[in-house]
């Protein structure tokens, strides 16, 4: 099985990663630049991980990078505030669907757990799934921060995920903890979602560890 | 104008607080800032570059200095408030003191 991971510079998105390696899944990594709204560091940190992954397991990690930042722009001048971080969860799983289907992968990896952030709620990520029909495998989702950062510390990711990095400076002050699907659609009409996609996509580059 | 206040455990920036409740017309941030800084983006947040460090400006007025200097964070949120301080970017709210 081949799944598409998408790894920020955080603590969960690593582990979830790892662990489904360990169940012998092959991965390819997807990488969402969040830049101007992160800083150059975040984008280090998760090169770093992967680095550090792919030694760990001794797996080959083909990893992507996504401009996302304009993405944001486009969410953020057109589009209700508070429903922001559905619409950038939303157009990663776009983005990491046209990325399965290039790589003849299976589905989505991603390192949620229920709870953990405001837009992490049952009632967001059933909205934010309705955007693709790509299966999304989120290993984490009954797990809690001290049980997610335990094994962090085992496979040598947490001081690696929590060396400096800007956090995103584009959520909202109070996002939407319970989205409905008829807001998200009637928003997202607002923008023209295919072309911003195709954008990213053009923008895509792949990581090549020696380089940094 | 402003405190500074460390934002989060990674230390990559500095959040300045305003003392007083205000909101900020970042259009019209813009228009002004636009003489002395570089404009990076305008979209429900404002980003500018200053010199050496980059500053998202938020509506309500807070500031997200992207520096790991606390001298350098101090001196830019200075130089934001002189910059805006009395144009009619800034509405104080109601129920603000001072």
């Amino acid at each position: 099985m081949k799944l598409v991971s998408l790894i920020s510079g955080g603590i969960d998105s690593p582990v979830a990663t790892y662990l489904m390696i360990q169940r012998g899944v092959e991965i390819v990594a997807l990488h969402m630049d969040n830049r101007p709204f992160t800083d150059d560091k975040n984008l280090n940190k998760a090169m770093d991980l992967v680095r550090h992954l792919r030694d760990l397991t001794r797996s080959p990690i083909k990893t992507y990078i996504v401009p996302h930042g304009p993405n944001h722009i486009a969410f953020a001048r057109n589009c209700q505030r508070h429903l922001h971080c559905l619409f950038c969860r939303r157009m990663m799983y776009r983005i990491a669907a046209r990325v399965v289907e290039k790589e003849g992968a299976d589905g989505i990896l991603t390192g949620e757990s229920l709870g953990q952030v405001a837009s992490q709620t049952l009632q967001n990520i059933m909205v934010e799934n309705q955007a693709t029909k790509v299966p999304i495998i989120r290993p984490l989702i009954s797990f809690d921060k001290v049980e997610i950062i335990d094994i962090a510390r085992k496979i040598g990711t947490y001081e690696i995920s929590t060396l400096p990095g800007l956090c995103c400076t584009i959520v909202p002050k109070k996002p939407s903890t319970a989205a409905r699907a008829a807001d998200i659609l009637c928003e997202e009409q607002k923008i023209d979602i295919d072309a911003l996609i195709e954008k990213s996509l053009e923008g895509m580059y792949v990581f090549s560890p020696e380089a940094m | 104008m402003y405190s500074v206040l460390k934002p989060c455990k990674t230390s990559a920036a500095f959040e300045a607080i305003p003392r007083e409740r205000f909101s900020l017309d970042l259009d019209q941030c813009e228009d002004i800032l636009k003489n002395v800084c570089t404009i990076v983006t305008n979209a429900g947040i404002l980003l500018i570059v200053n010199d050496q460090c980059e500053v998202s400006i938020h509506k309500d007025g807070r500031l997200i200095l992207k520096t790991d200097s606390q001298e350098l964070a101090d001196k830019q949120a200075g130089r934001i408030a002189g910059w805006l301080e009395g144009t009619p970017a800034i509405r104080k709210h109601r129920d603000s003191r001072g």
